[in-house]
């Protein structure tokens, strides 16, 4: 058992504690609650975004993220992950736009959401559990530049290569795909506890809840 | 099945030329599982868009550019055929799909993705799903196919899945 | 003082894998969750007004699909008013046939079938399943994939997968743009080491569509549905999208089936607070209702969470059986990575090998696991010899057959070099002779040189564009001198004239014969009945290389 049953127990004890709160919508939007207890990063909601110039990549960020949860599967802080995408988008010398979306915890809906505002026509979405992926405004939902599955195998440098990448889209290259790392033992391991992540996540979800721009600080 | 009752359907099928399956209905399941497999059985029957005998497809045919991708596609004839087979078995959900599938060989490749992009949620308001519906049915004839739509787009509505304005 | 004994227990691989307890009010709860709706059904007029507790005024989505199309009403409420334990006694009675039963489970509703599931043990499922297959003949499929996208690899590896008897062949892509070359390299492969073995291309939706469209896959089967309406939205579809699609794919002449698992709606985070199977079950009516022959599900791509939970398993040989007994063809699973105990994932493996089902596994890995793309499989390349054996011991068709070296490692050789003169054929991006000879002899990508990715991927885009079809790889495996390849793919464009192979549970023999639910009926009725392994098929399966023969011994 390789669990970290505490956090599983974590997780459990706060669903349930909104269940009995009366039902699943119970822990979403006290709108202006712009640090969550444990969080280090500072969010400012700068409204509902509009489209910006070509030198953009907007990282949508799940309904939970830095919110209901601090950190991802593997344990990453989500500040830390945060200041790699940034720093991986300005490092290429363009313009991170950061956006909460409410409405899904599905990543491929969040970033082609987010995806269809951004400027370059470029987004990153990451879910608080880490999983991300690379879209772009005119693909399919389902489809993307590159997927990144497997939260568990992704660390820090990782997601820096995975944000210079969205951004070197933007810029209108072809760059190499972020070798995608593959471990078929992360099923066994760690899928059951991506599930109560997941359930965390959604619990979050506001169906009518518009994205809203972050400015960002840590 | 007796065989000059066999002999005046398939004349009949073969009659139909374009038109599309659904009017076959009338025709009250000629084909059944002793005809199948079509291709080993009744290859007689079985005829390419382009109106070649599925026995033309051969190498030396693609070679010579007799046989293009044209004619390695199914004709509304044939899924009638196989819907009737289907109902032989049992399966008249997948009968009915077939017969779908039938009205919908005439449809362009493109349109046809247009058409199934247009049916995921949130992709079309109620207006969209009717004109499609009424494309189909007007354009190619797709009765049974456009149905379909048309319950989806009472759903959609109830639901609240439709294109938001 | 720490026990040694558990020292030793709490190293063993079962303990790497994760478990948890039973949450009901989430979905976490694999079968008779206390949420689950009791059964029920009222006809009027021809139209279901209640369904499982519910009136139509507040039917969700996928309620108003079931009960517009997915249940046979004639005898629906006689259905219901059965005994759910004497219809579960049915299912494993021999003398009760498969049409009985059909004529019975195809006017259930899902609450109806999954209480008749909770009356069975896992032994009597696998004699229901024994029965209630729709083809008589099992049989099983497998992936190839690798992490590199390498499309060498993937023709060598395809040209042993079909040879060593797997009949659907399977691949994806980790960069999505690199559709287009896996799905020519499987298609090609698998036509040098078995004709007539098809293969389809796991994408997004519209380019899997497209990718059949022109030829360059036989099938598709990763047409995802959902037991609940948000989770299905989420997955950007409607049981009447799918509906649509799956006619589209029949009226271009391809074979196809939808997935659905259980665990994918409580990994999705909407569960609705109800059982695994009660979702899944409501998966399978969708996937009869939409009128497709047939459904892979065994919980696929998550099966760690039924895995984790108590009866899980048992669980999802209950999903492949609702599948089986509402006439539809069933992929069973026992394709993804499981656990990491042996003993456990040979142990999820029986419950379909045993009794056989349409395809045992829908994705046994044809590479090994590292290379999987379906990120892993419960059974993979390095499985080969053991899989063959438990066939062998147990006179258990499993649909593999031994093989030797020299055969495999020629045919390998054959499908590379054919992928080589193929690209070249056709102007795409460059293969060498070291890459031929690597992928020949490899056991994985680790054995291959890297490949220009970029120039693939604009090759692919390209190929895509010039609107590169089955009929040009045809000619261009002819003008290249491989006539016999150029042959077997134009005999898999030609199925798609016929249309015999649209029909449920079919595959195609090495000479192009179907082999389906309609001239292959599964007509088990106990000993002595339905499919045995015997004659020249067991002959083959008794054959291990590693079997010593007296004769040979001096």
């Amino acid at each position: 058992m390789q669990f970290d049953e505490k956090l599983v127990r974590d997780i459990i004890s706060e669903v349930l504690k909104n269940y009995n709160l009366g039902g699943a919508n119970s822990a979403t939007s006290t709108p202006s609650r712009s640090v969550s207890a444990a969080s280090d990063i500072k969010f400012r909601e700068l409204g509902t975004p509009t489209t910006g110039g070509p030198d953009e990549v907007f990282i949508a960020i799940s309904p939970a993220f830095s919110l209901g949860q601090n950190q991802t599967i593997s344990k990453l802080p989500h500040k830390d992950v945060l200041r790699e995408l940034l720093s991986g988008i300005e490092e290429e010398g363009l313009k991170a736009r950061v956006v909460r979306i409410s409405h899904s915890s599905d990543v491929a809906a969040m970033a082609s959401a987010a995806a269809k505002m951004s400027g370059s026509g470029i987004a990153i979405g990451i879910q608080s559990k880490g999983t991300l992926l690379i879209h772009q405004k005119d693909l399919p939902q389902l489809s993307n530049l590159e997927l990144f599955p497997q939260a568990p195998l992704i660390d820090l440098p990782t997601y820096r290569a995975i944000a210079k990448n969205a951004a070197k889209y933007a810029k209108g290259q072809s760059p190499e795909p972020v070798p995608t790392k593959n471990d078929q033992m992360t099923r066994p391991k760690y899928q059951a506890l991506a599930a109560l992540l997941h359930i965390k996540e959604t619990e979050y979800v506001d169906p009518n809840k518009q994205p809203v721009e972050l400015g960002v600080s840590f | 099945m007796d065989q000059l009752e066999k002999m005046i359907k398939d004349m009949v099928l073969e009659q139909m030329g374009k038109k599309p399956a659904t009017s076959s209905a009338s025709l009250g399941g000629g084909y059944t599982h002793a005809d199948y497999p079509l291709g080993e059985k009744r290859p007689e029957v079985l005829k390419t868009p382009t109106g070649k005998s599925i026995n033309e497809i051969t190498l030396d045919g693609v070679i010579s550019g007799n046989i293009t991708s044209q004619d390695v596609r199914i004709r509304p004839e044939t899924l009638e055929m196989q819907a009737q087979v289907a109902e032989s078995r049992g399966r008249s959900e997948f009968a009915s799909n077939l017969r779908r599938a039938a009205e919908l060989i005439e449809i362009p490749d493109e349109r046809l993705l247009e058409m199934y992009i247009a049916l995921r949620p949130y992709q079309s308001t109620k207006q969209d799903l009717l004109n499609m519906a009424r494309e189909m049915r007007e354009k190619y004839n797709a009765n049974i196919t456009a149905s379909l739509v048309e319950e989806a787009a009472q759903v959609y509505e109830s639901r609240g899945r439709l294109k938001k304005a | 003082m720490k026990s040694k004994r558990f020292e030793v227990l709490s190293q063993r691989m079962v303990n790497q894998d994760g478990f948890v307890k039973e949450w009901p009010e989430v979905g976490m709860v694999a079968m008779d969750g206390p949420a689950d709706p009791k059964p029920s059904i009222k006809v009027v007029n021809g139209k279901v007004t209640e369904l499982d507790g519910k009136q139509r005024a507040d039917f969700d989505m996928i309620d108003t699909f079931i009960a517009d199309h997915a249940i046979k009403l004639g005898r629906a409420e006689e259905v219901c008013n059965m005994c759910s334990i004497k219809i579960a006694k049915m299912l494993c009675d021999v003398n009760v046939s498969r049409e009985e039963i059909v004529a019975i489970t195809t006017a259930m509703t899902p609450a109806k079938i999954c209480e008749v599931m909770s009356k069975l043990n896992v032994v009597e499922m696998m004699m229901a399943m024994q029965k209630m297959r729709a083809r008589r003949t099992p049989s099983i499929q497998c992936h190839i994939t690798n992490v590199k996208d390498n499309p060498v690899l993937i023709a060598a590896d395809a040209a042993e997968g079909s040879y060593r008897g797997f009949s659907e062949m399977e691949t994806t892509v980790g960069i999505a743009r690199y559709a287009p070359f896996n799905a020519i390299a499987i298609l090609l492969g698998a036509q040098v080491g078995s004709p007539g073995v098809m293969t389809q291309c796991a994408v997004e939706e519209a380019t899997e569509l497209e990718l059949g469209i022109r030829g360059i896959t036989s099938y598709a089967e990763t047409v995802s549905i959902y037991g609940t309406e948000p989770v299905f939205i989420d997955g950007d579809d409607t049981p009447w999208s799918k509906a649509f699609l799956a006619s589209a794919y029949a009226s271009r002449g391809l074979k196809m089936r939808f997935t659905s698992g259980t665990g994918s709606e409580v990994l999705m985070g909407y569960a609705e607070g109800k059982s695994m199977l009660y979702l899944e079950a409501r998966c399978v009516f969708i996937a009869k209702g939409a009128g497709v022959q047939g459904l892979q599900n065994g919980s696929i791509s998550c099966i760690g969470v039924p895995g984790a939970v108590p009866s899980g398993i048992r669980a999802v040989l209950a999903e492949n059986l609702i599948a089986s007994c509402l006439d539809l063809e069933v992929a069973s699973g026992n394709d993804q990575t499981f656990s990491h105990s042996d003993m456990r994932r040979t142990a999820r493996l029986l419950m379909q090998f045993l009794p056989g089902t349409d395809y045992i596994c829908s994705g046994f890995s044809g590479v090994p696991n590292y290379d999987n793309m379906f990120a892993g499989s419960n059974v993979d390349a390095e499985d080969f010899d053991d899989f063959l054996v438990i066939q062998r011991d147990l006179r258990v068709d499993g649909g593999l057959r031994p093989v030797s070296e020299e055969e495999v490692v020629a045919l390998r050789n054959k499908a590379a070099k054919a992928l080589q003169a193929l690209f070249k054929e056709l102007n795409l991006s460059i293969i060498t002779d070291e890459e031929v000879e690597a992928a020949t002899y490899a056991h994985g990508s680790k054995d291959m040189p890297n490949r220009d990715v970029v120039a693939d991927l604009k090759a692919a885009g390209q190929m895509m564009d010039r609107g590169i079809t089955g009929i040009d790889i045809v000619k261009g495996l002819a003008k290249a001198g491989y006539q016999d390849i150029a042959n077997n793919v134009l005999n898999m464009l030609k199925q798609r004239v016929s249309g015999d192979y649209l029909h449920t549970s079919s595959f195609l023999t090495n000479d192009f014969k179907i082999v389906s639910a309609v001239n292959d009926v599964n007509d088990y009725k106990g000993p002595g009945s339905g499919y045995r392994l015997e004659g020249e098929r067991w002959e083959q399966v008794k054959n291990i290389p590693a079997a010593v023969d007296a004769n040979e011994l001096v």
